[in-house]
């Protein structure tokens, strides 16, 4: 008698564990997804190098394979620039590699100019991946002059040559967000938020 | 009278260790392109050894689980292995190289690396610790299916929600700072 009731009761609590030991996994996995909707998907924009609104710094630079690249200023055909800062060494920028090239694919078509610095192999890096249609500058000035400080790092700029938007940029979302922010005119989607969310 | 483990509860831990093993072999192989550009991140081979080592790897976490299911040698192995991935972890921490995928849970939990995931870790290495017990003899009743099967299935379930508080640390405090 007394052993089938331990029987019972430990099925019992068995059940009850693990009923709950689900919950705590279910509701572990709602709030991955609640953080994955609540978080600003806009590039983190960091303090430091030409603010949205100030013009660009010029630069008149030779890429990997001496093409004379500039930077900077009126652009003669009316281009937006996306200046993308990335490494031979940097996972993240490889995978976002083919989406910059799909975003200057897309209308208005703007110019994408890929920069990095440091003595790896840059040329080696561009064949791998196939960015030989777009301009690669090796520049530590233009580096320093931006205010990188983690890649891969995006800056874009309109037809005269003013910042737009700008930041740390980590996948799709990010890097599309800066298009975003210079549509709708507002330095980042996080001001664009915080507005929306003040007048809530 | 000397320190030995259930049966039931051997049988439990080893199975569950040997799930743990699979469904990390499984994840590396799924995208074996992530795990190897994770690999990469941590900075501790040369990038001609990247593909064999992760092959390695993937291999080693087979013959983990393979070991643990048939022989009682599996526990060591996967202390080893788990030893392993810690030390790359904490290497990395200690240079300051923490903002890199730590492929830990597939290229669906992508996070940078933290001390919580040498914690666990260690804690996993504690639970093979205790599958190399000597194991001592009962007959096992039909209650102990009952036993292992949730037992295994609890395992899981703490792991995965431990994972997950894991992977949502670094997004509460990106939104705490933000």
């Amino acid at each position: 008698m007394m052993e089938q009731a331990l029987y019972v009761s430990n099925a019992l609590l068995w059940i009850a564990v693990l009923a709950l030991a689900a919950l705590v996994f279910a509701l572990v996995r709602q709030i991955g997804v609640l953080y994955e909707r609540v978080a600003p998907a806009g590039a983190l924009m960091l303090a430091g190098g030409p603010k949205v609104g100030e013009a660009a710094p010029r630069f008149a630079l030779d890429d990997v394979f001496g093409r004379a690249t500039t930077l900077g200023g009126d652009d003669p055909e009316r281009r937006q620039t996306l200046l993308l800062f990335v490494s031979p060494t940097c996972p993240v920028c490889k995978t976002l590699l083919p989406v910059a090239k799909s975003l200057a694919a897309r209308e208005p078509r703007p110019r994408l100019v890929f920069a990095s610095d440091g003595q790896e192999d840059h040329v080696a890096f561009v064949r791998k991946h196939a960015l030989d249609a777009y301009p690669y500058v090796v520049s530590t000035e233009l580096g320093l002059a931006h205010q990188v400080g983690k890649l891969p790092h995006a800056v874009l700029w309109d037809a005269r040559g003013i910042v737009r938007a700008k930041g740390l940029v980590n996948s799709r979302e990010h890097l599309e967000s800066l298009f975003e922010a210079m549509d709708r005119g507002v330095a980042s989607i996080q001001e664009y938020v915080s507005r929306a969310g003040g007048s809530r | 009278m000397a320190l030995s483990l259930d049966p039931a509860l051997a049988i439990a831990l080893r199975t569950g260790l040997a799930l743990l093993f699979a469904a990390a072999a499984a994840h590396k192989l799924r995208d074996f392109g992530a795990f190897r550009d994770a690999l990469e991140g941590y900075r501790l081979l040369p990038p001609r050894a990247l593909g064999l080592f992760a092959c390695g790897l993937i291999a080693a976490e087979l013959a983990t689980a393979g070991a643990l299911v048939l022989s009682e040698q599996g526990g060591p192995a996967a202390a080893a292995l788990l030893g392993l991935y810690s030390a790359a972890i904490a290497l990395n921490l200690a240079r300051g190289l923490r903002e890199i995928d730590c492929g830990c849970f597939g290229p669906a939990l992508r996070q940078p690396l933290s001390l919580a995931l040498v914690l666990r870790n260690l804690g996993l290495i504690s639970l093979a610790g205790v599958c190399a017990l000597q194991v001592g003899s009962r007959a096992l009743a039909p209650l102990d299916a009952l036993t292992i099967a949730a037992g295994v299935a609890l395992g899981a379930l703490v792991h995965g929600a431990v994972n997950g508080l894991i992977a949502n640390a670094p997004r509460l405090r990106a939104l705490r700072g933000a």
